[in-house]
């Protein structure tokens, strides 16, 4: 499985020595639950990232969080190491209500442009020296910032399309350059949804790609943050990554939450959530290798089929334990909503069955896609993404594992029952699209083989100590001011979650980390002259689900 | 041209039988003869050639009729592990009609910039170059529209108005995808109308005759007799290489998997296509599916006996039929299996590749033919 990249042990950082990289530019110390937090000044930012980046190896922008208080604004920086995500730190960068600027980071990690684009449209943070200052969700006209304080949310948006940049505008043909200008999308059969990609060809060859998102953007963090912590929350997960990796994203929630308000989870219910949430990632993966063969073939072609035709088995059981196909609300905090469904003997013995089974299926999947010599020219060495380019853009899931990196929260984040099961994490060095396939087509065999172990738990489960939740307190309301990033291994990478408790039973601010926001904002990396077919193919490796890029 | 030195003694090869040939009465004329038609001069000639050519023309429209809304989804289902259509009819058969109202229905929209006639055009442009190829096809239990002696290169020529008829589409329709697609489809057609023609040339060296009559006469001679089965001379057989090369440039030709990269769905929508609605959608769609049996009956007559096959010679339109739905069913296999090549590629595998083995290929038979004349 390990590609010969032997990982390098990280260099613990202490407390001391971070303090003593951030210096005198730290102006206070905000600590997190999950990260010691520095406050410097906006004009810092780029110095600190930098030294904390080269001096102290957190490579990783995990996520920006920019929130609006009484008196101030915020943007938080969290930064983690790819070699060890358990080593994190926070920036914290307040500004003035009154000028809201603070310098931005993209020249240190280039993840940052899309990040405080978003900060700017929905907080309203402007960010000095930003390469390209524009809104990111919303639409160029939009009037205000909706997640700030004096946001009016009655006053009603006159978006015209006059103003509006029209997404089906005549020409951009530059005569000098002689390159044409083409909108691919928002409807367009290899966009996986609604992603429109502006761009720019000479011929046949892409010259300039620009991913034009949040046609899907439907509110999740305001919602989030009008929910209670204790049941209104969990089924908006099901809805960020909705192709049936649902039990992963509530996994997300459950963590943060749990950790915040500091809920045990009863071992046998962590059992049943290792369980659950491979079989979404087995569904999830499947799908991807479905629709990249999709992408990559040009018609509706067997491999397609054979990928929904399994799939639609691991569906079958999830709705089995948890009653939905793909909107599961499965995950309580504290545990999951009740147990195997009985009889439970056939319960096991149907997963059991499907597991027998995948490796045949797997076998005729590497027949049918990685063996072909035609899908082999077509996506060996197209589409790179080096490693540190991968970085760079926060890239995480089976897309860094593609390119040689070893990351993979499961592991080196554990939480779950993951721990105490044998099993690797998959990676492939070659950058193209054919690792990435492999990658998901390896990582499926993986995860059948922690299904498996699970089953074996469970079916071996005392009787008398089958408890599914622990004892949750009807209202949670954590301590004011307390702040946490906790993120889980999703389908498509590391998804996490920030949320600031105000002390009443509603988060402050709810941040989630798109692990597919980051995948995509590589794309022009990897498609940048590259032919027309191999940006689709690269934007098909990339397995994004545009409910999770847009939220 | 080496080629060409040693085709001039093919011309006197006694390969060539001299058997009569089962289509010597034309279509046309048999119809004249029954109608009595052929007492009126040319007035009443024209009338029976034109009822010929309704019939033939009629006949591979149902065939692709048949084809597009029921084979092609029953044939994928069957790849894929699905049903298909089974609602309405036997086998869903129904589902024909239902299909030929829906489509015919549709609101035909036209772009505001399309650049008319041309846009108005090249679906019939496309339709119908296929539709003439067929004139001079013979097709067996005497269904031959006719018989000149430039058979094979009219058939290569006329086929290839089609690509005039995609530029068409694909330049007019003022849309990007569509000019990408049509642009596609030139680069494609030019890569690989050579390979074709080259190949077909081979044919033509072994048979000594443009004439499609005689070269599915050439064709009837026993190549050798395995237990008690006599394998007859059939190109396919006498030079397999030059048949697979045949296929494939043919594939390319009419653009099909792997080949499909002028329409490639998932990366310029639906190429030259991508502005046509309602009838015109359904000419270029029906265009499409002729220019696949137009290649599948150039295969069955210069590779695999055009219609000859066991039983009585009235057979014979049936065998031709099988033959053709073969590689229409070949056809579909692939699209079911096989991914697409990229554009780059598919040019690479059409000048480097096939042009190249197509001239080898040529050359080597002509060596042959020569040295056993």
């Amino acid at each position: 499985m390990s590609t010969g990249l032997e990982r390098q042990p990280a260099v613990e950082v202490t407390e001391d020595e971070l303090e003593a990289i951030v210096g005198d530019r730290a102006l206070a110390r905000d600590d997190h639950l999950n990260a010691p937090g520095f406050v410097i000044r906006p004009d810092d930012v780029q110095d600190v990232l930098k030294d904390l980046r080269d001096e102290a190896g957190f490579d990783h922008l995990a996520n920006l969080t920019a929130q609006e208080y009484p008196d101030r604004y915020e943007s938080i920086y969290h930064l983690r190491k790819y070699a060890d995500p358990t080593q994190e730190v926070s920036v914290v960068v307040p500004t003035t209500t009154d000028e809201p600027v603070s310098q931005t980071a993209e020249p240190v990690f280039r993840t940052a442009d899309w990040h405080e684009r978003e900060a700017f449209d929905l907080v309203g943070i402007d960010y000095e020296g930003h390469p390209d200052p524009r809104r990111i969700l919303l639409p160029e006209t939009w009037q205000g910032h909706p997640l700030s304080r004096d946001y009016d949310q009655e006053k009603p948006q006159l978006v015209t399309l006059t103003e509006h940049a029209n997404p089906i505008q005549p020409d951009h043909h530059d005569d000098e350059s002689d390159t044409m200008f083409l909108n691919i999308g928002p409807h367009h059969p290899a966009t996986h949804g609604v992603l429109h990609i502006e761009t720019v060809l000479d011929g046949e060859t892409v010259v300039d790609v620009d991913p034009d998102i949040g046609y899907l953007h439907r509110c999740e963090e305001q919602m989030c943050q009008q929910g209670t912590y204790r049941h209104q929350i969990m089924p908006y997960p099901d809805r960020w990554d909705y192709v049936s990796a649902g039990l992963l994203n509530e996994w997300a929630y459950a963590r943060v939450a749990e950790d915040l308000a500091d809920i045990d989870v009863p071992e046998y219910a962590q059992v049943i959530r290792t369980m659950g949430a491979e079989l979404s990632r087995i569904a999830s993966h499947m799908l991807a290798l479905a629709t990249f063969a999709l992408d990559v073939y040009g018609d509706f072609t067997a491999i397609f089929q054979y990928g929904m035709r399994d799939r639609e088995v691991v569906q079958d059981i999830l709705e089995d334990l948890t009653g939905q196909r793909l909107m599961f609300n499965y995950f309580r905090l504290g545990g999951v909503a009740w147990d195997l469904p009985e009889p439970r003997e056939e319960f096991i013995e149907k997963t059991r069955d499907f597991l027998d089974g995948l490796p045949a299926k797997v076998d005729e999947y590497n027949d049918l896609l990685t063996a072909n010599e035609i899908f082999q020219i077509r996506t060996h060495d197209t589409g790179i993404l080096e490693p540190e380019v991968a970085k760079q853009y926060g890239c995480t899931g089976p897309v860094a594992r593609g390119s040689g990196i070893d990351y993979d929260l499961r592991r080196d984040d554990p939480y779950g029952y993951y721990d105490n099961l044998e099993w690797d994490v998959v990676t492939e060095d070659g950058c193209d699209n054919y690792s990435r396939v492999l990658v998901r087509m390896q990582e499926v065999e993986e995860s059948a083989k922690i299904i498996e172990q699970c089953l074996d738990l469970l079916e071996d489960w005392p009787e008398d100590e089958r408890t599914v939740q622990s004892n949750v307190p009807r209202t949670l309301k954590p301590d004011a001011d307390t702040e946490i990033y906790r993120a889980v291994e999703g389908a498509k990478g590391e998804l996490g979650i920030y949320i600031r408790a105000d002390g009443t039973d509603k988060p402050g601010r709810f941040k989630i980390r798109s692990p597919c926001f980051h995948n995509l904002s590589a794309l022009p990396e990897m498609a940048e002259g590259e032919y027309i077919p191999d940006m689709i193919a690269s934007l098909g490796s990339l397995d994004i689900v545009l409910g999770e890029v847009d939220r | 041209m080496t080629g060409l030195q040693f085709a001039a003694p093919v011309d006197t090869t006694p390969a060539v039988p001299t058997v009569p040939l089962q289509d010597t009465v034309l279509l046309p004329e048999r119809i004249g003869e029954l109608t009595g038609l052929d007492g009126f001069g040319l007035g009443g000639e024209l009338l029976a050639t034109f009822i010929a050519a309704f019939i033939v023309g009629n006949l591979m429209l149902a065939m692709t009729g048949v084809a597009g809304p029921w084979a092609k989804r029953k044939i994928t289902a069957a790849f894929t592990d699905r049903i298909a259509v089974n609602r309405l009819g036997p086998a869903g058969l129904f589902i024909i009609l239902a299909d030929s109202v829906r489509l015919l229905s549709k609101e035909l929209v036209i772009p505001e910039n399309a650049d008319r006639p041309a846009y108005d055009l090249a679906p019939i442009v496309v339709a119908g170059s296929a539709l003439l190829g067929f004139a001079v096809i013979p097709m067996g239990s005497g269904i031959h529209l006719a018989d000149p002696e430039v058979g094979l290169a009219y058939v290569f020529a006329v086929s290839g108005i089609a690509s005039l008829g995609l530029v068409m589409a694909g330049y007019s329709s003022a849309n990007k995808y569509s000019m990408l697609g049509g642009l596609r489809a030139v680069a494609q057609n030019i890569a690989y109308e050579i390979p074709l023609v080259i190949t077909g040339m081979s044919v033509v060296i072994f048979a000594g005759t443009l004439q499609l009559g005689e070269i599915v006469a050439a064709q009837h001679e026993t190549l050798v007799e395995i237990a008690g089965i006599s394998i007859p001379t059939w190109y396919a057989f006498v030079n397999p290489f030059a048949f697979v090369l045949f296929l494939v440039a043919n594939f390319a030709e009419v653009g099909r998997n792997p080949f499909d990269t002028p329409e490639a769905p998932t990366e310029i929508v639906a190429g030259y296509q991508t502005e046509y609605s309602s009838v015109y959608f359904v000419l270029i769609y029906l265009g499409e599916f002729l220019h696949i049996f137009l290649g599948g009956a150039i295969i069955a007559t210069i590779f695999l006996g055009g219609p000859a096959g066991p039983g009585p010679a009235a057979l014979g339109i049936v065998w031709f039929i099988i033959k053709i739905w073969g590689v229409f069913f070949a056809t579909q296999w692939l699209r079911s299996a096989v991914p697409r090549v990229r554009i780059d590629q598919l040019i690479e595998i059409g000048w480097k590749g096939l042009l190249v083995l197509s001239f080898a290929n040529l050359v080597l038979t002509a060596v042959i033919v020569g040295l056993i004349a």
